[in-house]
């Protein structure tokens, strides 16, 4: 009797936390399909007649799609920019047992982004890259090469030296054991890395803000002006946050167990 | 054949330089500047160079009410949630780290709030907390409790953020202790089980030590992000009423790029650069000594 | 101290059955070895003795209590753990002294009894230290000690052994042996190297898919195993098996050799039998022996390992002679015929 007492004590503590964790969530997509009045009613409402009106304004009216393709350039490019510079250094990181330089690029992750972002406006201003893709992505790279690398370096380490001493023994140059042998093995970490990096960059907001104008609005910047007009249009601003937020959990869901991974390493490792 | 072999003996430093470069123009530099330009008194507006001025930027910015105030708000806010984040996070760790019907989706779910843009996370708390159509308010109307004034007002706000934060990062917690606890051997509890331990005894003193390594480690991370959270604020504050939700980080950003007085900001951000160093550094010692 | 009596205990994992119906009567004081091949419910049995398995049928008697439903701490059992499950976190006097803690012994009690334990482990000097801080010879001894200072009816081991390298495995197995002849607690330990079984126990069980093959001593075991698996399974290197069927008193392989068989029953005369021959039991016989092709010879010093064909199957032979055959040569040899064991080919069960 005990045991079963207990047993739904600890379902039931289960479902309140869930609920905690997926209200926001709920309540954002309940409102995005409701009309202003249903939004401002008091008490609020539960039962409604849903509309996709908000959703239609939202990429209809305003320029929202051009914004969505901005944040999917910028994310897409910073990723494969940190790749390119990440994956080598954290091949090296691990295969050299480099600590102090993986400190160094840990610190870009760690730093307050915005201690950057003074000189950054000053320099991209004077050499006329304000409002443009390559002030963005150069600066999403910071936050996403310190990804890469992290993730990376703990990925490589646990290749076997054995498989790379074998390659080496048969003639194999160490890029060509890199390019053949070590990222082909790679791709559980590879995905991890290339997931949060794009979820980090897509969810940034503080880089876009300074450094975008017009031309190169990233979606949150977007979502964030829409607060700006006097009477809030509740309903359009959060089908703008579904909007947004779709693709980071989508992709979540599809590469939950690389995501976990990814976001529990190195605290795990101690 | 000779290119092939001075590549591979020095590829130990040919692989990571295009990172090294990268980090040294886009970190290194930036910081050196910006300590540059905190001893001068430049303010984009003037259109004047900036001339060095020494230390008086520190002087004016560091007895100033208002950068003080914000200092003393940052660390009330990050350690008063990093402090619920700890407590609610391992507490629910030790309750899903069992095996139960839907434990992966409970999983997937805790995941939600880590990725979910802070933006419009801050845009939809806003809605919540709207004091005329709000499901807060709601809820605690329901409960017969009165309504609060949240965000709208300098005594809750502070509060509503860290509630804010707390939601949101929470599972951070909670799935790295998760994963610690995976990490343990059965054997000890099982031993102290045989040993004369109940339950709570096993949990208090022996699995909560073995995971405490991975506890602390995730509260550092979680105390050097919350130190920086801008975009919650920003959005759902931007600092006010008044200055009543202003960190260093918000600060920071207004003075560079609202009010333009560069010397001055650029000492909040130092300011703010160095807290989180020591904090980093702190990792790192705390890191080595867990290794040893 | 106290006996310990399983009978027809059961396990089921849902509709997967690991354990069918087990009996063993384990006197007070015996050492008893749980050995079997990996997979063989040995080591759950051991945690449904200990309690950290639930019994699915049967009956587990810790002296003349029934302990079935029994939680691990009220059972007065010790255990140690395959990898020690020492704490991490505690120093070896905290591991030993934490069972006494929890059960609010006073002070100077818990300090006498593990100061006692640590001297018979010859763990004094390393009090203070940490379990990282201990070789794996080391912390086998606090694991130990940890089970010692309990002072409790039953010790269980779970492949305590199975981490060390081959050279303490030999010394931790004599050391545990002394120790329990000072201490004559009861003792139940798993393993499933049969060599720890035959030099450590008073009586071994030999267990295969969940049930019991054969129990005895060692010796017994070796010399009348019960069926071809405890044959196969016990002794080193394993018995060698021919096909055939008895006639007149003599073992016919199916390659229609004959052997000697001393007192072969009659009445199973044209039966298919399995006559199994220890390495050990082949005699060199340049006159009567038969001849037997080499193919691998392994000298280790003492003895030597002779791979060969003989009456149509690949053997092992163990001389204490040196054998200079070279691979390819014949040798002349015959198995001792007091010796050989008699199996039914088709119930396994020994004639």
């Amino acid at each position: 009797m005990k045991a079963v007492g207990l047993r739904i004590l600890f379902y039931l503590a289960v479902v309140l936390l869930a609920l905690i964790v997926l209200l926001p969530f709920l309540w954002m997509l309940i409102s995005s399909l409701k009309t202003q009045i249903d939004i401002v009613a008091w008490p609020p409402k539960f039962i409604f007649s849903p509309t996709l009106q908000n959703y239609y304004k939202v990429f209809g009216e305003q320029d929202f799609i051009r914004y969505f393709i901005n944040s999917t350039i910028v994310a897409v490019f910073a990723v494969g920019v940190s790749l390119l510079l990440g994956l080598p250094a954290a091949y090296s990181i691990a295969r050299f047992s480099q600590r102090r330089l993986a400190m160094v690029i840990l610190l870009a992750r760690l730093m307050p982004g915005i201690s950057f972002l003074m000189p950054w406006y000053i320099i991209f201003s004077r050499l006329g890259l304000m409002d443009s893709y390559v002030a963005l992505v150069l600066s999403h790279v910071l936050i996403t090469l310190p990804i890469v690398v992290w993730i990376m370096s703990s990925y490589f380490e646990t290749i076997p030296l054995e498989l790379e001493e074998s390659a080496m023994v048969d003639g194999a140059s160490r890029h060509y054991i890199f390019l053949k042998i070590i990222l082909p093995l790679s791709g559980p970490g590879i995905i991890t890395a290339t997931t949060l990096s794009f979820i980090f960059s897509w969810n940034n907001f503080l880089f876009s803000q300074v450094l975008s104008m017009e031309k190169t609005r990233t979606l949150p910047i977007a979502v964030f002006n829409f607060l700006s007009y006097a009477d809030i249009d509740w309903g359009g601003v959060m089908a703008a946050s579904v909007a947004i937020m779709a693709p980071a959990l989508v992709l979540t869901m599809i590469f939950q167990r690389y995501v976990v991974s990814g976001l529990t390493m190195g605290a795990v490792k101690g | 054949m000779t290119q092939n072999s001075y590549t591979d003996s020095n590829i130990r430093w040919i692989y990571p330089l295009p990172a090294i470069l990268f980090v040294a123009l886009l970190m290194v530099f930036p910081v050196l500047y910006t300590t540059y330009i905190s001893l001068t008194n430049w303010t984009l507006t003037s259109g004047t160079a900036p001339s060095f001025i020494g230390l008086s930027n520190y002087g004016q910015v560091l007895l100033e009410p208002r950068f003080l105030q914000a200092l003393w708000r940052t660390f009330v806010f990050t350690f008063s949630a990093v402090a619920v984040e700890a407590v609610l996070g391992v507490a629910a760790a030790l309750l899903l780290n069992r095996v139960f019907v839907g434990r992966s989706v409970v999983k997937l779910l805790l995941l939600l709030p880590l990725v979910a843009t802070p933006v419009a996370v801050g845009i939809v708390f806003n809605l919540f907390y709207d004091p005329t159509i709000g499901l807060a308010n709601y809820v605690l109307e329901s409960l017969g409790l009165p309504g609060s004034s949240w965000i709208s007002h300098a005594d809750t706000v502070l509060f509503s953020l860290v509630l804010v934060d707390v939601w949101q990062w929470t599972p951070m917690i909670t799935l790295i202790v998760l994963a610690g606890l995976a990490s343990l051997s059965d054997e000890p509890a099982e031993a102290a089980r045989i040993d004369g331990a109940n339950e709570w005894q096993i949990i208090r003193l022996i699995t909560l030590p073995m995971v405490m390594p991975v506890i602390v480690t995730a509260v550092i991370l979680r105390l050097i992000d919350a130190l920086k959270t801008f975009d919650i604020i920003f959005a759902m504050t931007g600092g006010g009423p008044g200055y009543a939700s202003e960190t260093l980080n918000l600060i920071g950003y207004k003075y560079s790029f609202e009010y333009f007085r560069m010397g001055q900001a650029a000492v909040i951000l130092m300011v703010l650069f160095l807290i989180v160093l020591a904090c980093s550094v702190a990792i790192t010692r705390l890191g080595k000594r867990i290794e040893r | 101290m106290a006996s310990l009596q399983i009978v027809d205990v059961r396990k089921a994992y849902g509709p997967t059955r690991v354990i069918h119906g087990v009996d063993i009567a384990i006197d007070d004081g015996e050492f008893v070895i749980l050995v079997g091949p990996s997979g063989c419910g040995k080591s759950t049995l051991l945690r449904m003795i200990a309690g950290l398995e639930s019994i699915t049928g049967g009956e587990i008697r810790i002296g003349p209590r029934v302990v079935n439903d029994v939680p691990p701490k009220d059972r007065d059992i010790a255990m140690v753990f395959q990898n020690y499950a020492l704490y991490p976190h505690m120093t070896v006097a905290e591991n030993m002294a934490f069972s006494m803690k929890l059960r609010k012994a006073p002070k100077p009690e818990i300090e006498k009894r593990v100061s006692e334990a640590a001297e018979i482990l010859g763990l004094t000097k390393l009090l203070d230290r940490y379990p990282r801080q201990l070789s794996g010879g080391q912390r086998q001894r606090v694991a130990m000690g940890r089970a010692i200072v309990r002072d409790p009816q039953v010790f269980l081991f779970d492949e305590p052994l199975s981490n060390l390298d081959a050279k303490l495995r030999v010394q931790m197995r004599t050391e545990i042996k002394q120790l329990h002849q000072r201490l004559k607690t009861t003792t139940v330990y798993v393993t499933h190297d049969q060599i720890e079984a035959m030099t450590m126990a008073d009586k071994i069980v030999v267990m295969h898919d969940g049930v019991v093959e054969q129990i005895g001593a060692p010796l017994e075991l070796y010399d009348r195993p019960a069926n071809l698996f405890v044959a196969g399974f016990i002794g080193s290197p394993s018995m060698n098996f021919l096909k055939g069927h008895l006639q007149g008193g003599r073992f016919v392989s199916d390659s229609g050799i004959a052997l000697p068989v001393a007192n072969a029953p009659a009445a199973s005369d044209g039966k298919p039998i399995i006559y199994g021959i220890r390495p050990e039991h082949f005699i060199l016989d340049d006159t009567n022996g038969l001849s037997a092709e080499v193919s691998v010879v392994e000298p280790t010093g003492s003895e030597t390992q002779v791979f060969a064909k003989f009456a149509g199957s690949d053997v092992v032979g163990v001389f204490r002679e040196r054998v200079n055959a070279k691979p390819g040569q014949q040798i002349r040899v015959i198995p001792d015929p007091n010796l050989g064991h008699l199996f039914d080919e088709q119930t396994g069960k020994r004639i």
